[in-house]
C-alpha cells in the first residue's frame, strides 16, 4: 500500500461524509466528486465498504429507489449523528493540519536545501 | 425493494456485462450470497449497487478490475466484514418456513406412497409419534447441514480459477445420497414404539397440503429468496 492511500484510507470516512452532506447522492456519482475534488487515487471500488460501515454506524441512511427501465439507485443522505460525526472529523483535521502542514512542508524545505 | 426483487433485476441487468466483467462480477456475487449468515437485504442492496456501478463504469470504458481492483476476494472480503448480519427475527422465520415446507411434503409423499402401495396390498397406516418426529428432525438436520456444506464449497470455489464442475457436482451428490441413505437405515432400525394412532393418507394429504400452503404465504411475507442462490 502506498504512503498516500494509507492517510486517506484514515480520513476517507470524513470525505465521504463531506460529500454526502452537500447533497444525497449515489455510489457512482460520489465516486466521480471524490475524484473531481482531486482525490483520483480512491479506486471507485472503495466506496462501498465505506458506506456499509457508515450505514452499520448510523452515520448515514441509504434508500434504493427502484425504477422500471432505468438503474436502480441507493441514495445516501446524512443521520444527525452523521452530521455531529462530520463536525467531530472536520474539526480534528483542523487541529492536525496546521501543525502537520507546518512540520511537512518545512521538511520539504530542507530537502531541497541538501 | 425486497431482496427478491433484487434478485431477480440482478439476473437481468448481469446481462448487460462483456464476458469479462460478467465473470469477475459473478464470482464477487456468489461468494457474497453463500455468506449465510448476513443480512440477505443488505448483501442483495450492496450487490445491486456494485453491478449498477459497474454497468455504468462500462459505458465510460473501465473494467471490473479497475474499478474493484486486481483483488476480488480481499474486496469482497472487505465487504462482508462490514455487512450486517441477518437479524435473529428473520431467521427464525425463515427457517420456521423451511422445517413447515418440510414436514408438508413428508406428509404429501406419505399418503401418495400409501395410495399406491394401496393398490395391491393391505397397508398399516398406524403411526408411532417417537420414531415420526426423530426421523423428521434428522431429515431437518441433514438438509440444514447439507445447505451449509454445499453453500461452502460454492464459496470456497467462487474465485478458484481451477474449480473442478465436475468434482463439485459428484461432493454435493455423495453428501446427497449420503444423507438418503442414513434416512433409509435409520428408518429401517427405529424400532416403532411408544404412544401410536392411526393416520390415514386422506388426513395426511389434507394436512400436508395445508402446511405447504402456510409455508407458500411465509414465503410470500417474507423478503426471503430462499430459492436457488443464483
Amino acid at each position: 500500500m502506498t504512503i498516500r492511500s494509507q492517510l486517506l484510507k484514515g480520513i476517507l470516512d470524513g470525505c465521504v461524509l463531506a460529500v454526502i452532506e452537500k447533497e444525497t447522492v449515489y455510489g457512482y456519482e460520489l465516486s466521480r466528486k471524490l475524484q473531481e475534488v482531486g482525490l483520483a487515487d480512491v479506486s471507485e471500488g472503495t466506496i462501498y465498504p465505506v458506506l456499509l460501515r457508515l450505514q452499520k454506524n448510523k452515520l448515514i441512511i441509504g434508500k434504493m429507489i427502484p425504477s422500471e427501465s432505468g438503474p436502480n439507485r441507493k441514495y445516501y443522505s446524512l443521520t444527525e449523528s452523521g452530521k455531529n460525526a462530520l463536525n467531530i472529523i472536520s474539526e480534528e483535521w483542523n487541529q492536525l493540519s496546521v501543525p502537520i502542514n507546518a512540520l511537512l512542508l518545512k521538511g520539504e524545505d530542507s530537502n531541497e536545501s541538501k | 425493494m425486497r431482496a427478491s426483487e433484487l434478485i431477480e433485476q440482478n439476473n437481468q441487468k448481469r446481462e448487460f456485462l462483456t464476458e469479462e466483467n460478467e465473470k469477475y462480477y459473478s464470482n464477487l456475487m456468489i461468494y457474497i450470497r453463500t455468506r449465510l449468515s448476513l443480512s440477505e437485504q443488505q448483501s442483495e442492496e450492496v450487490l445491486m449497487e456494485m453491478l449498477e456501478h459497474l454497468i455504468e463504469g462500462q459505458h465510460d470504458g473501465k473494467t471490473a478490475r479497475d474499478i474493484f481492483g486486481n483483488d476480488p476476494k480481499g474486496y469482497a472480503d472487505e465487504i462482508i466484514s462490514q455487512l450486517p448480519p441477518e437479524e435473529k427475527r428473520d431467521l427464525v422465520k425463515f427457517f420456521g418456513q423451511i422445517t413447515i415446507n418440510l414436514i408438508g411434503w413428508f406428509l404429501v409423499m406419505r399418503s401418495i406412497v400409501i395410495l399406491l402401495i394401496g393398490l395391491t396390498q393391505e397397508v398399516d397406516t398406524t403411526e408411532y409419534i417417537l420414531p415420526s418426529i426423530i426421523l423428521v428432525a434428522l431429515i431437518l438436520l441433514l438438509v440444514t447441514l447439507g445447505v451449509k456444506v454445499i453453500f461452502a464449497l460454492i464459496n470456497r470455489s467462487a474465485f478458484d480459477e481451477n474449480t473442478n464442475e465436475k468434482m463439485q457436482m459428484i461432493k454435493a451428490g455423495l453428501y446427497g445420497a449420503g444423507g438418503f441413505l442414513v434416512i433409509i437405515v435409520a428408518s429401517y432400525f427405529i424400532k416403532d414404539f411408544g404412544p401410536s394412532f392411526e393416520f390415514p393418507w386422506t388426513v395426511s394429504l389434507g394436512i400436508g397440503a395445508i402446511l405447504l400452503l402456510i409455508s407458500w404465504l411465509m414465503k410470500k411475507s417474507l423478503s426471503y429468496n430462499p430459492s436457488a442462490p443464483y
